[in-house]
């Protein structure tokens, strides 16, 4: 068996000292999951940029990151604010990952195949289709713009050859349809081999055409367009495990489509007030039970969250069950509604926890107890004392996501300065990574970092004052059954599967 | 011991230095320095809210989420600041700051509350502090002559009884009509009817009478205030309190009533001067929204926000001609 570079790795028992990732000591802490891998340890798959940049690349043979380092990476020039990744998903397989940008662009990367010769180089991501979902609208009743940047992807289950995904911005939801097409006609009778029309009187045979193959093309069609139903800014989708249905989230409303129609949606939950200057609370985020059609959870920006049945009345204004942790005395301050605004929250694959994330922390719900999270991990707790500053340039209102993995142990987060975060909810473990283009090393091993808030700064330490709040990681994604996880930050795109794999 | 600052903040009581206090934990009001500290946090998350929702012009719809958590923190300062003002703290005089914000404390807030405050007890100092000097230059010609150190500086005890008939009139009619005194006292002119009205009956007049228990403070420690005094106080805590309050007014008038004519404000330098302590409250984004009057910062009950501004117009309009 040959070894590749990472099994190589693996056996040299050296880097054991250096401290894998789970624990600033430096004993080994495997992560525990079902999926297999015991290391811990994560390394760089592949750094994946622009559009533009990464459709250039993948032609060639070998992509190495190294490259894209020395050509592109020294020129801040080639990122525009266009590029900037605002979401990220991987599809139900792990097979694709698409992205959307702030300039309406969702690009689909497709995981690199098996191939005997170059095994280490399964997962790696390349391009698969890039495509223009959204376009810049304006708004000539309020005399503003719609912005085109994508909130959501959402992809559907796959059931026959083609793939399909909900893309949103503010305004519209569309169904898009990503299809290959390998094969194409040929030997048509009145048309010749460049599509030019034949003089009927010139044609002397008659011949079948024949279907032949060709290079593999990738087209995205937008099936439908489910637009003008929401009069504030869409901020979540969320597809119906029966796959009939879905539902968009704005600000105060929530509305049910059947994927057929789109000339009409059903308003599920509407909390506008009568009169908007009693207006206190807004939706921040929805989502539908991953195995029940009639529930979903909706949050709140006063850090409440509501649990609706459908079975129940047709409007959900009336919550089944009703999230909300009392605050904690000792921690009151001028910003503690704000920071208590949940930006993101997500079912369990298993149905049964939910998580919610919110300025400094990241919290874990069991369904059946609506007093209290079950769990809390700190995400960045050293911001709590910059509170004011973070008020003043706009920082405490960054909306960060949260992932689950996939046999829900381990919760994922963004930070700042390119900062993620880990948590074991088993062994109780946490780590923070960097995603940067410092490390972008194919295969580098990635090194914890730590934020150290006292005095003594150590050697590989960052102290609070020296993080670039500009680098914001808000949106991540894992693999649904294997870990492989993909940050965005900023215009790149990070993948990072576990050495052990 | 002082135990008038109920808010009940929790937190460490530690004093944190100016630069630090804005970033420091939020301390328990109950403590001297802290409170400075806390009231001048609160004044600049109050400056900086907004400065977010009136400076911003984007070109998209700003985020909902966003204005309504804005929205909220200015609610709830006002909420306290209401408090404060109805809990009538007495702050201490060597704290300037301290001043400075009491004084931004909504005058209306204390006026629109008169009733709750003058149940209140006032065990107090009657020591010239911000509260104190905003009531101070807001004590109606009246009471200045009146020599009863009792009236001001007991408790409130003897106040309620006082002040239940003036307790039913328009609060903010009574501060204005002190404020209009003072008008006359640094502009000495005719009378206008309401000034005579306010000079009428002493300790027991309606307009004089809340100005009483409303101001315990206002006067001097036991002593009778001498109008020099409370000039020389004037000026002093008006520099203060007139740059907290005209910090907040910029913000506001500057942005938000730019197209409005701003020749009324060409009135200040007398009204200023006098104090009218109207022109130093913060105003809140509710008021803001709710009242389109040019003198916005006039803590107007919602109801008579038309009936204030016209008689305090002519009254302004005869003492400048009267002068």
């Amino acid at each position: 068996m040959v070894l590749q570079p990472a099994e190589r790795h693996c056996g040299d028992w050296s880097h054991r000292r250096l401290g894998p990732w789970c624990s600033p000591t430096g004993s080994p802490a495997p992560l525990s999951c079902e999926t297999g891998c015991g290391e811990g340890t994560w390394i760089l798959v592949c750094r994946l940029l622009v559009p533009t940049q990464v459709s250039l690349l993948s032609m060639e043979e070998d992509i190495d990151t190294r490259k894209i380092n020395n050509s592109f990476l020294r020129d801040h020039s080639y990122a525009t604010e266009a590029d900037i990744i605002s979401t990220v998903e991987f599809n139900h397989t792990g097979e694709l990952l698409a992205t959307g940008d702030k300039g309406g662009r969702v690009v689909i990367f497709q995981r690199e195949q098996e191939s005997k010769n170059q095994v280490h180089r399964r997962g790696e991501y390349n391009v698969y289709s890039t495509f223009q979902s959204h376009e810049p609208e304006f708004d000539y009743l309020k005399s503003l713009e719609i912005e085109e940047k994508i909130n959501k992807i959402r992809w559907l289950p796959q059931q026959n050859a083609a793939y399909f995904l909900l893309s949103t911005n503010d305004k519209t939801v569309k169904l898009w349809k990503v299809s290959e097409r390998d094969k194409r006609p040929e030997g048509y009778n009145l048309k010749d081999e460049e599509g030019r029309l034949r003089d009927p009187a010139t044609i002397t045979t008659l011949r079948v055409p024949v279907l032949r193959p060709m290079d593999l093309m990738v087209e995205a069609t937008p099936r439908r367009v489910f637009a003008n139903a929401h009069t504030y800014h869409i901020n979540s989708i969320s597809v119906n495990s029966d796959y009939e249905t879905y539902m968009s989230a704005d600000d105060l409303r929530i509305n049910l489509w059947n994927f057929e129609i789109t000339n009409q949606s059903f308003n599920i939950v509407d909390i506008k007030p009568a009169n908007m200057e009693e207006l206190t609370e807004v939706i921040t985020a929805a989502e539908f039970h991953p195995h029940h059609c009639n529930t979903f959870v909706y949050s709140s920006s006063k850090g409440t969250i509501r649990l609706c049945d459908m079975r129940a009345p047709a409007l959900c204004d009336r919550h089944t069950k009703f999230f909300e942790e009392p605050e904690d005395p000792s921690n009151r301050s001028f910003f503690s509604e704000i920071i208590s605004s949940i930006s993101d929250v997500k079912f369990s694959h298993s149905g049964r926890y939910i998580m919610t994330r919110d300025y400094l922390t990241v919290k874990v719900w069991d369904l059946n107890m609506e007093n209290r999270p079950i769990e809390t991990y700190q995400v960045h707790d050293y911001l709590r004392s910059k509170l004011c500053s973070l008020y003043e340039n706009d920082c405490i209102f960054d909306k960060f996501e949260c992932v689950w993995n996939g046999s829900d142990s381990v919760i994922m987060t963004g930070s700042y300065n390119n900062f993620f975060r880990m948590f074991d909810r088993n062994t109780k473990r946490d780590v923070t990574l960097e995603a940067s283009r410092e490390n972008s090393k194919p295969r580098a091993i990635l090194k914890p970092r730590k934020v150290c808030v006292g005095g003594k700064r150590r050697k590989d330490e960052i102290s609070v004052d020296s993080l670039d709040f500009s680098k914001k990681i808000l949106h991540t994604a894992w693999h649904p059954s294997e870990n492989i996880i993909a940050v965005a930050a900023t215009n790149n795109l990070y993948i990072f599967q576990d050495k052990v794999n | 011991m002082y135990t008038r600052y109920m808010l009940g903040k929790g937190g460490k009581r530690k004093f944190d230095e100016h630069e630090d206090g804005l970033e420091g934990k939020i301390v328990s009001p109950s403590d001297g320095p802290s409170k400075v500290s806390y009231t001048l946090q609160r004044q600049t998350i109050f400056n900086i809210s907004l400065m977010k929702l009136y400076n911003h012009r984007p070109l998209t719809e700003p985020s909902l989420q966003k204005t309504v958590l804005i929205n909220n923190m200015l609610r709830r300062i006002q909420e306290e600041l209401k408090q404060e003002g109805s809990l009538r703290p007495a702050f201490p005089a060597s704290a300037p700051p301290a001043a400075a914000a009491a004084a931004a404390d909504p005058l209306g807030s204390s006026s629109r509350e008169a009733p709750p405050a003058f149940s209140q007890p006032a065990p107090a100092p009657c020591e010239l502090g911000g509260a104190a000097a905003l009531e101070a230059c807001l004590t109606p010609a009246s009471l200045l002559e009146d020599d009863d150190p009792d009236t001001f500086c007991t408790s409130s005890p003897a106040a309620p009884a006082r002040l239940a008939p003036p307790a039913l009139l328009p609060p903010e009619k009574d501060s204005f009509s002190s404020a209009l005194d003072e008008i006359e006292e640094l502009c000495p002119t005719s009378t206008s009817t309401e000034a005579a009205e306010a000079d009428g009956p002493k300790g027991d007049s309606s307009s004089g009478g809340p100005g009483a228990p409303q101001r315990p403070e206002g006067l001097q420690e036991g002593g009778r205030p001498e109008d020099p005094k409370l000039m020389d106080s004037l000026p002093g805590n008006f520099e203060i309190t007139a740059s907290t309050g005209f910090l907040t007014d910029l913000t506001l008038d500057d942005i938000l009533f730019a197209d409005i004519d701003t020749s009324m404000y060409d009135f200040d330098p007398c009204t200023s001067a006098s104090g009218t302590a109207s022109k130093m409250s913060p105003v809140s984004a509710d008021d803001l929204l709710k009242t389109l009057a040019p003198y916005s910062s006039q803590p107007v009950a919602p109801s008579q926000p038309f009936k204030m501004d016209l008689t305090e117009l002519d009254h302004i309009m005869e003492v400048l001609v009267g002068s």
